[in-house]
């Protein structure tokens, strides 16, 4: 039995009852913005829904999911037990007064600032500092996946660091530097600005800072997923991983050009020269490198899972996969809805593009579809995968774990296909309601109804996972679980030996630090040698 | 660990030179690219773009850069209209710190000699002529009394009254009323049975352009720092601006906003809602 059992099992809980929740906040602001007439529904119910629901599934189902997450992973795919299990306890404990703090600035009406830190509006300083508070936690985690890996390494000199790990401590890796910009914003502006200690703020800053996390931390939620593809998912379909070199530069890319990217945040925003914009939207480009590499060694993967069980022709191998796994099902459909969220973002990096789509639902719906869709539905299938070796109980039904997959790929679809016309339509995200009334945006009522039909079925989706989780909880409705330890995906070609650049993150780091040198060097220096305007702050809550 | 491990024997040489040239190829690519992107950022497409819009390669590069202000691809807008302001108070850090270092023994004297007679000494006013100052934050205050000395607003007994005092001693007085009210609530809990009316204050209507009014009036909403709070407030004094500001006799709102929203509400709306805020704590 695990040693990490309980720590796992607490985090991963946190993270989906925080989700159940989120979600129907989710489906309620669908229906505020659609024609239909939604209760409780005022301007304030629907921002603070907004914040609530953006705080829950973007910080703390993420940041406990991962946590919880990445202790498993250090457990059994290094097969020894977990360093410093105190720490990850006390990590959980501030992660949990954190995120009480900022959820109870937030039903007070002290927090309605959403999930994205803009000033001038600030909230109050509780809400930001119980989630630096989740973020401290977090920092914690971070140096437990380095240590685990480093006396790892120590006590196998030579050997290759089995690719789950070195995945999970590129993202930790990643987390930290992605950290620093949203940690110095809230730290030296924010934070101070909702005290009420300085009077002004420079946004230019504030918004640039921002930008240092705020794509960054979308690889930081969706490296779970992509650990899953690389090192659950193919032996699950019964194969092994195309190429494990293939995984390692697939973390290292992620970790390079999730950094020196996030300026396309703002490309309509006037602090920056188009130059450095130019520079950031190229560096983004880049992002999609890792992408199709994933794609195409997966794809090989699964072909090599299909013809050993016997599948033939050129796409008729895919037939013969096991779609009944529903990890090979989750993949699957995590695919479909990477390439409709993958274009998508495609639209939003481009810097003329952008300029279209900028503000409006469009990109609401690609971030749903991209981390909703392709990450979360991951999420789903680790938890169905290691919930038998945390709990030491199996499911009883798994075609119920299918049909949850199935309706959350199809509500996914449902709510953010019509959300990307409307986008295009012009209609404005993060407005809480609608005059359908006027002719010009009248057209647009009966797609939001579509969308709110797809955030029903997601609702429904969510509800049959938290019942699918609970069987192995209770004594009537379980079956024994495994016996033998959690495995990983054996690569085709096992690694004797890997370049120690593969390894490590030492080169690794040292280009994340040119690279953001390069991409945001002038631009944050900039607000300290121009005399720039500043501000005036906004408090909410007095 | 004491088993000897076939993987763990020490690293030849040919595997040493693979190791160097993984880490040679991975620098040369990633600082590659960058330098690729940079000269097309910062010197292939703004000179190019300048070129077309009659910039000057240098300055175009500059541009690129953000050195210099402007873009590269268009010359940047002249406009020799000069600005007519609807008022001359900025919110500058500089007046920032003026109103909440000013002198309140100074504020209390002159608002016992000026105001204290129309307003009241805690900025309660017995008439409904004079507004209440009670409850209005520093800025509120101060940018009224700043507007009627710079003659954005216009009112036969304040102008003359702010024209005699200093900008120092208007942010006294500002300070002074706003802390001396600080816990006043002026009006009574009076629900609102009229529904029409309740959307209009809670949610505006989208039809004609009207956001909610407490959008912005409501204590805590996060408006303009200047918005002044009207529950309380006087029906006859807030009934008198509405009109004033529909029909352009006050002209002192930024953006024209209370004006374009006074205007699209009716009379008996204008009505109305001074009724109920002067009814609504």
């Amino acid at each position: 039995m695990l040693t990490t059992r309980r720590l796992v099992l607490t985090h991963m809980w946190v993270a989906f009852a925080t989700f159940s929740v989120a979600i129907i906040l989710g489906v309620w602001q669908m229906w505020a913005r659609s024609p239909l007439r939604a209760p409780f529904l005022t301007a304030e119910n629907y921002f603070n829904s907004v914040t609530m629901h953006g705080v829950s599934m973007g910080y703390v189902l993420t940041t406990f999911f991962i946590m919880g997450f990445g202790y498993f992973v250090a457990e059994t795919a290094l097969k020894r037990p977990l360093p410093g299990k105190t720490w990850a306890w006390a990590a959980f404990w501030m992660g949990i007064l954190g995120v009480l703090m900022a959820v109870l600035a937030i039903v007070t009406n002290n927090a309605t600032v959403l999930f994205t830190f803009y000033p001038p509006l600030t909230g109050s300083p509780w809400f930001y500092i119980g989630l630096v508070l989740v973020v401290v936690a977090s920092w914690i985690w971070c140096g437990l996946m380095i240590v685990a890996m480093a006396q790892w390494k120590r006590a196998n000199l030579g050997e290759p660091v089995p690719l789950a790990m070195f995945a999970t401590v590129a993202n930790a890796v990643m987390w930290l530097w992605t950290t620093i910009g949203v940690a110095a914003e809230l730290l030296f502006q924010v934070i101070p600005a909702a005290f009420g200690w300085i009077h002004t703020v420079d946004v230019g800053l504030s918004r640039t800072l921002f930008s240092w996390t705020l794509h960054a931390i979308v690889y930081f939620w969706l490296i779970p997923a992509y650990i899953a593809f690389y090192t659950m998912a193919p032996r699950e379909a019964g194969g092994r991983l195309y190429s494990d070199t293939m995984g390692r530069l697939t973390f290292v890319l992620f970790l390079l050009y999730s950094l020196p990217v996030g300026m396309h945040h703002l490309f309509m925003d006037p602090e920056h020269s188009t130059g450095f914009k130019f520079v950031q939207a190229a560096l983004t480009f880049l992002v999609s490198v890792p992408t199709f590499l994933t794609v195409f060694t997966i794809s090989a993967s699964m072909e090599l899972a299909a013809r050993l069980r016997g599948g033939t022709g050129v796409f008729g191998w895919i037939k013969a996969l096991p779609w009944k796994n529903p990890m090979t099902l989750a993949t699957g459909l995590a695919f479909f809805m990477l390439w409709f969220g993958g274009g998508g973002g495609l639209i939003n990096m481009s810097y003329g593009m952008n300029a279209m789509i900028h503000n409006t639902s469009w990109v609401t719906a690609h971030f749903h579809l991209i981390f909703g869709g392709t990450v979360v539905i991951m999420y789903f299938a680790i938890a169905y995968s290691i919930w038998p070796h945390l709990t030491g109980w199996t499911f009883r039904s798994p075609g119920r774990l299918r049909l949850q997959l199935w309706l959350w790929a199809v509500g996914m679809m449902v709510m953010t296909i019509p959300w990307h016309y409307l986008g295009l339509q012009g209609q404005w995200r993060r407005v809480a309601t609608f005059d359908y009334s006027d002719p010009m945006i009248a057209g647009w009522g009966p797609w939001v109804i579509v969308s709110l039909i797809g955030g029903l079925i997601l609702l429904a989706s969510a509800a049959l996972f938290i019942v699918n989780l609970l069987p192995p909880h209770r004594k009537w409705a379980r079956q024994p679980g495994p016996t033998e330890p959690y495995r990983y995906a054996l690569a085709a070609h096992p690694p004797r030996r890997v370049p120690e650049v593969l390894n490590g993150f030492t080169l690794w780091n040292l280009l994340v630090a040119l690279l953001m040198l390069a991409a945001y060097g002038w631009p944050i220096l900039q607000f300290f040698l121009t005399d720039a305007p500043e501000a005036i702050v906004h408090r909410i809550g007095g | 660990m004491a088993s000897p491990d076939p993987h763990n024997t020490p690293e030849t040489e040919a595997e040493r030179r693979a190791g160097r040239l993984w880490a040679r190829t991975a620098v040369m690519v990633v600082v590659g690219f960058v330098a690729v992107f940079g000269v097309l950022g910062f010197v292939i497409i703004p000179v190019a773009q300048g070129a077309q819009a009659g910039i000057d390669p240098w300055s175009a590069i500059c541009r690129a850069v953000g050195v210099s202000p402007g873009s590269p691809a268009m010359r940047q807008p002249v406009s020799d209209t000069p600005a007519q302001p609807v008022s001359n108070v900025a919110w500058t850090p500089a007046i920032l710190n003026t109103l909440s270092g000013a002198d309140r023994a100074t504020g209390q004297r002159l608002a016992q000699e000026v105001c204290s007679a129309c307003h009241g000494e805690s900025g309660v006013s017995p008439s409904p002529n004079f507004p209440h100052l009670a409850g209005q934050s520093a800025a509120a205050i101060y940018k009224q009394l700043h507007d009627y000395r710079s003659g954005a607003r216009f009112n036969e007994q304040m102008t003359p009254v702010a024209e005699a005092l200093s900008e120092q001693e208007l942010a006294a007085i500002a300070a002074y009323y706003a802390e001396a009210s600080d816990d006043l609530r002026l009006g009574t809990r009076n629900p609102l049975p009229d529904e029409r009316l309740q959307r209009l204050v809670s949610e505006g209507d989208p039809s004609r352009g009207i956001p909610a009014c407490n959008a912005c009036h409501a204590r805590g909403a996060g408006g303009p720092i200047e918005t002044p709070m009207i529950n309380g407030q006087h029906a006859a004094y807030l009934e008198a601006q509405l009109t004033a500001y529909a029909n352009g006799g006050r002209r002192n709102d930024i953006y024209q906003r209370m004006r374009t929203i006074s205007a699209a509400l009716t009379e008996q709306e204008r009505r109305e809602l001074a009724a109920y805020y002067q009814g609504t704590r």
